[in-house]
């Protein structure tokens, strides 16, 4: 109960967590000498169904400035509302399978 | 909790109508089919209650437990219970039914 | 690892961005301070950032050991020593023996512009705060 579907669903939210984690890191470090863009690879992981902790590694792509720092305030920005926003919608998702359970059982009572 | 288990020459008993992650009581009338659904439901309310448990002690002490997963393991803990206690109470009433008749 | 910790990232970064925005304006205020407590011309300073773990009150000891998400900190402030700008002025009070005047060695430009970066960045983590809170609130949502 519960199980198949929700359980991928949690497993959604649980790298959504871990990668907004690492956004607010980023962000934090936007100016940070030598502080390099974390990121998870979330299609792998997320097709990878029970990994546990998901890899933290270096954002591919990104532009070096001066100091060392390549942290992009303008994907980082994204990347949070993108986050935010599919968290919202899983939750929901979730939020809708617990309420028919829940109601399937008390209609079970009444009959 | 201990329960009636019913001994086996009731006939099979109406299927209850909640919806079923256990198996319907109107299957076969052999009483270790039906002990075994029982006792296979109880364990799976019991390691949900377990499991429920945990995540919330580890979310309170602070060991790094995401809300939501804590929060859904406590759904799931409470709609297994409330599920079993349906089809308890369908049971019991089913063989209070039963009961009557024969008197 | 809980998403309650990024909070405290959030948290240190708006203090790293404070910092380095209120040292930037004590620059630019001090353009043209010739002179100080200490002796000589206002020196600038600068602030040096460093990538640290947070500390969350609600972590265990052992989670914070090993799963501590990094925030940041002010590691250093550096002041630079270099020369300052010496200024033909025989009549100022502070001119030395020969007429010059030590001024601050300064780059206003640059400090504004770092200024609205650090604005930028403050306002990124106060972004982020909002939206981390909006997720764990949604998962207390769940329980409706």
């Amino acid at each position: 109960m519960l199980d198949a579907l929700a359980g991928q669903i949690e497993h959604y939210m649980d790298l959504l967590s871990t990668r907004q984690k690492l956004v607010a890191s980023n962000i934090a470090n936007a100016d940070t000498p030598g502080y390099h863009t974390q990121d998870i690879d979330f299609q792998s992981e997320f097709q990878n169904a029970l990994s546990g902790s998901p890899q933290v590694i270096d954002a591919p792509g990104l532009q070096m400035k001066n100091d060392g720092n390549n942290v992009s305030l303008d994907r980082e920005s994204r990347l949070l509302s993108e986050n935010a926003l599919r968290f919202n919608v899983a939750s929901n998702l979730l939020r809708i399978q617990i309420q028919s359970l829940r109601s399937a059982i008390k209609e079970g009572q009444s009959s | 909790m201990t329960l009636p288990i019913l001994p086996s020459t009731i006939a099979p008993i109406a299927a209850p109508t909640a919806p079923s992650a256990i198996q319907p009581a109107g299957e076969s009338p052999s009483s270790g089919g039906f002990q075994d659904v029982f006792a296979s439901a109880i364990g799976q309310v019991e390691s949900m209650g377990q499991d429920a448990s945990a995540s919330v002690q580890r979310f309170l002490a602070g060991d790094g437990e995401d809300l939501h997963n804590t929060v859904l393991a406590t759904q799931r803990a409470e709609l297994s219970f409330e599920m079993f206690q349906q089809v308890r109470n369908k049971v019991v009433n089913a063989y209070q039914e039963i009961m009557k008749m024969q008197m | 690892m809980s998403l309650f910790s990024a909070l405290s990232v959030g948290a240190s970064g708006m203090s790293a961005q404070r910092a380095r925005a209120e040292l930037l304006v004590q620059n630019l205020a001090n353009a043209e301070t010739t002179r100080t407590p200490e002796g000589g011309p206002y020196r600038r300073q600068d602030v040096v950032f460093e990538s640290s773990p947070v500390e969350s009150p609600f972590s265990s000891y052992f989670d914070s050991q090993v799963n501590s998400p990094s925030g940041v900190s002010v590691s250093d402030i550096v002041t630079d020593n270099s020369d300052p700008e010496r200024r033909y002025m025989p009549g100022h009070p502070d001119a030395d023996a020969e007429g010059y005047v030590a001024f601050p060695k300064m780059n206003p430009a640059e400090d504004m512009v770092d200024l609205m970066g650090s604005a930028r960045s403050y306002e990124a983590n106060v972004a982020a705060i909002g939206a981390v809170k909006d997720m764990i609130q949604r998962s207390i949502d769940l329980f409706r």
